[in-house]
């Protein structure tokens, strides 16, 4: 518990501490920290919030937002010391219900929401339907569901089905549900994690609305976001967390886009990025890969190359294609046309075998389901792909092949050190990233091909995997990483190629090559839209 | 297998089908000791498992790359009927016959491979199909009728023989197939294939490893060493329409068993192996005392599911332990990884061949 002043406990009444004039906070987080055994993700961590505030939350994976969500939430006990304080009220730790009575609410990236049901039903799937007599009151439940819609601006149907819905409309439902059925004034703090991620940019518009709707009536919003554009939007401060420290805190006008990606990618990554795109490839020599007429169901036409050393980047928002060029490259998805010729070899379509012997690796998003014998040992996870090096009749050799996955788990510092004998799904997912690493980097491929690679990995494995990047492309390996994460292509690319409806809509390198332009590149589509850009 | 030092904790759950086994020498010998502590019986167990044995290899090969094939009882049936009909009503020669049989084996298992890895049928599908149009063939060519035995005493010989130690020589058969295969997949790449497959097939896929290739042959194998059983059978007791079914559930239920044994959550050919004898034990033991014809069914029937029920719960409770583990030591932000729970291939396989029809 929290070590409160509070003489009124489980008092709602806003003022009951505060000296009688002074607006209580609707937040109050005073060095809130959380340690995992031993591991500090979050330090003294601090964040007030006005009634009525809208604050932006800025962080790369594994900056610590989440876990500070969790413990707003009451999923997660804080470490001792902190002081959570809702509406004037200590928060009591890791009590969902606690933070709930207190008013605060939570909607997640995954909006819960069941898809075929309708409006009304998902209203109250998580609280309770109002009843008489064991049955379903509906007058009262279409009352309350309509007044709950009409808090977030939404005119909506309450028979419709949520699989009806656009995506904006589902996060307003998933809003309405969190805030609407409460009493008026009760809600205090709203924390929407991540609500943009995977909505389409047209929509993002009419969320912003809503927050801002939400706000003046009163209730504080905390917006969790990867999207710059929505922190210049909506007038707010913005705190940007990294590695589980409070890096930044100021309103959104004193900053630029360029700012911010310096606070949140932070100096340390930033040089080992520099590291790696500072080392230099000849320019000159042929190219190791050549991709050209690439056909697949989302691409058309696409060619491209790539020389030894060199670090290539894809960019572009969901659809635009990106993310399966480098799997139909290599042979994983269906390759419909275009030719793929890896140091002379042509290789077919669909064949990974045949990709592997010309040299290609590739290291696919989820780990879970393309990237890892999850049930093997790490051992056999790291030789699998050149058992022959191994393979002389009348058996594997296995103290050869020991030594060697030991070897590798030494070079890449994969924790705990030398348990090559457990199987990889009880390795942490940094861990399993790395192993997998291993598996290709002792191939001594020609060209690597990366599919999201810092996806879901804590931030020390990030940087682990950006060395690792320097260390490849060093070696004289061609590197093509396709990623969501900007900032990270903008970091470790000697070029980024941004695609946009299945075309390169622009190359990008050198000077050239900034957060502001890739990311205007994947999404502007019509140059009326470049001045807004310029304007940093 | 490959890793002895994988599961150090678990010497007690590792070995418990050999305690099972002494449990029930013991019992047995003291309760019925004129019939049990004999050498007859002795070799009358290990040569009524011969079948069983070959069987359930034929289903584990398969079952490793998490391919079912259920074909296999059909396949033993159709061995046991042409292997002699071949003989008898064709007049050839008797290793001719057998090599033809063994190889209309192979080709029903090419069969499979082609249904399961080209039509994408699911292998559950897939080989039950297949199984119930090699039953129609094989009664449409003998005409319902079990065919003659041949007269030759080198046909009974070639498993009844006593070999040394007072053993019939069809268990030394068994015995080098098992060694065989102990082989090929504990210490040839094939094996490793086979495994990772059935881990996850489609990054072993993409790892270079040609999933279709080994599925296919996999289901080859298991259609060979069906054949195989059968001419096995027809040695020993004579062709038969009806005993290769039977004798799936055992071969299924030892493989499952066999899979909680010495390498635990790996399908493993000495697993197989001790739980067959474990079971036919207990039986025989059992028979002694109250003779009574359902018991072997009932006995195996209680071994495949509690075999299964055993490797899932060690899952789930791996599952869990896992869970607690990695909320303490916590890779940060990574909501992913609090869902992952370590697959064992033995339940992998099960998804697997369930859902491999659908992709």
């Amino acid at each position: 518990m929290a070590t409160g002043l509070n003489p009124n406990s489980g008092g709602l009444q806003a003022g009951t501490i505060s000296p009688p004039g002074e607006v209580v906070p609707a937040l109050a987080a005073m060095s809130v920290s959380k340690t995992f055994s031993g591991n500090r993700v979050l330090s003294d961590v601090s964040m007030t919030l006005e009634p009525g505030e809208i604050r932006m939350l800025l962080g790369g994976n594994g900056s610590g937002k989440s876990t500070f969500i969790k413990i707003l939430s009451g999923y997660h006990h804080k470490d001792e010391g902190g002081e959570i304080r809702i509406g004037g009220v200590p928060l009591p730790d890791a009590s969902a219900h606690g933070a709930h009575q207190l008013g605060a609410r939570f909607v997640h990236q995954d909006l819960g929401l069941v898809e075929d049901s309708s409006i009304l039903d998902n209203m109250f799937m998580t609280d309770k339907f109002p009843a008489r007599f064991g049955t379903v009151d509906a007058r009262q439940a279409k009352q309350r569901t309509n007044a709950a819609l009409a808090e977030v601006g939404l005119d909506l149907n309450h028979r419709t089905l949520v699989r009806d819905l656009t995506a904006v409309q589902k996060t307003g439902v998933a809003i309405a549900r969190a805030i609407g059925l409460s009493d008026e004034g009760s809600i205090r703090l709203l924390v929407l994690d991540e609500p943009t991620a995977t909505l389409p940019a047209a929509e993002v518009e009419q969320l912003l609305t809503t927050v801002k709707r939400i706000a003046n009536s009163g209730v504080a919003v905390i917006y969790v976001t990867h999207r710059f554009d929505e922190v210049f939007e909506l007038p707010s401060k913005v705190t940007v967390l990294r590695g589980g420290i409070e890096v930044l805190t100021t309103d959104s006008s004193d900053l630029t886009r360029d700012d911010l990606v310096a606070h949140i990618v932070g100096s340390e990554v930033l040089e080992v990025v520099q590291e790696a795109s500072g080392a230099t490839f000849a320019k000159t020599v042929k190219p190791v890969l050549r991709v050209e007429g690439l056909e697949t169901p989302l691409v058309s036409g696409l060619s491209f190359d790539v020389k030894p050393g060199e670090v290539l980047g894809f960019s572009g928002v969901t659809g635009s294609g990106r993310e399966l060029i480098n799997s139909a490259v290599f042979g994983a998805t269906t390759r419909l046309g275009g030719s793929v010729n890896c140091d002379g070899m042509e290789i077919k379509p669909n064949r990974p075998d045949l990709a592997i012997r010309a040299g290609i690796a590739f290291v696919p998003a989820d780990r879970k389901i393309h990237g890892g014998l999850m049930s093997l040992s790490a051992r056999e996870n790291i030789s699998i792909s050149g058992l022959n090096k191994f393979w002389k009749f009348p058996r594997i050799n296995r103290k050869a092949e020991s030594s060697d996955a030991i070897d590798w788990f030494e070079r890449l510092a994969v924790q705990p050190l030398g348990a090559i004998a457990a199987v990889l799904g009880s390795f942490s997912g940094g861990n399993q990233q790395k192993v997998i690493m291993g598996k290709w980097m002792r191939l001594g491929p020609k060209v690597m091909l990366f599919e999201e690679p810092t996806q879901g990995v804590d931030v020390g494995a990030k940087a682990e995997i950006y060395r690792q990047f320097s260390e490849a492309s060093a070696a004289g390996s061609a590197l093509v990483i396709s990623s969501a994460d900007v900032d990270e292509l903008v970091a470790v690319c000697h070029r980024v190629l941004v695609l946009r409806h299945g075309h390169i809509a622009e190359e990008l390198t050198g000077a050239d090559l900034t957060v502001v332009n890739v990311t205007r590149a994947s999404l502007v589509t019509s140059n009326s839209d470049q001045t807004e850009g310029a304007g940093q | 297998m490959s890793t002895t030092k994988r599961k150090i904790n678990l010497g007690m759950a590792r070995f418990s089908g050999l305690y099972v086994w002494g449990i029930f020498i013991i019992i047995f010998a003291i309760w019925v000791p004129k019939y049990f502590l004999t050498m007859a019986t002795a070799s009358s167990i290990a040569s009524a498992q011969v079948v069983t044995g070959v069987m359930a290899f034929a289903v584990m090969i398969p079952l490793i790359a998490g391919v079912f094939d259920l074909s296999v009882g059909s396949s033993a049936i159709m061995g046991s009927i042409f292997s002699v009909s071949f003989q008898t009503q064709y007049h050839m020669n008797m290793w001719l016959s057998i090599v033809l049989t063994i190889l209309i084996g192979l080709g029903i298992g090419l069969i499979n491979g082609f249904v399961v890895v080209k039509l994408h049928v699911n292998s559950f599908i897939a080989t039950l199909g297949m199984g119930s149009i090699v039953i129609a063939l094989v009664t449409w060519e003998c005409g319902g009728l079990q065919p003659l035995l041949p007269t030759s005493l080198t046909w009974g010989n070639l498993t009844q023989a006593f070999f040394g130690g007072g053993f019939q020589v069809g268990i030394f058969y068994l015995v080098a197939l098992a060694f065989l295969l102990w082989w090929v997949l504990s210490f040839t790449p094939a094996g490793r294939y086979l495994f990772a497959i059935g881990s996850n097939s489609e990054a072993a896929r993409l790892s270079g490893v040609s999933a279709d290739f080994w599925i296919w042959s996999s289901l080859a194998c298991s259609g060979f060493l069906a054949g195989f059983a059968g001419v096995l059978f027809s040695s020993q007791t004579g062709p038969s329409l009806s005993f290769g079914s039977g004798l799936l559930l055992p071969a299924f239920a030892a493989v499952f068993l066999g899979s909680t044994q010495l390498t635990p959550g790996r399908f493993n050919v000495w697993g197989t192996l001790l739980a067959i004898f474990v079971l036919a034990t207990g039986v025989q033991g059992l028979q002694f005392v109250i003779q009574a014809p359902w018991l072997d069914g009932l006995f195996n029937g209680v071994a495949l599911i509690a075999a299964v029920a055993f490797a899932v719960s060690r899952q789930r409770s791996e599952g869990k332990r896992k869970d607690i583990e990695q909320n303490k030591m916590v890779t940060i932000e990574s909501p992913s990884s609090l869902d992952e729970t370590p697959s064992v291939e033995l339940n992998e396989a099960l998804n697997h061949a369930a859902g491999s029809g659908a992709e």
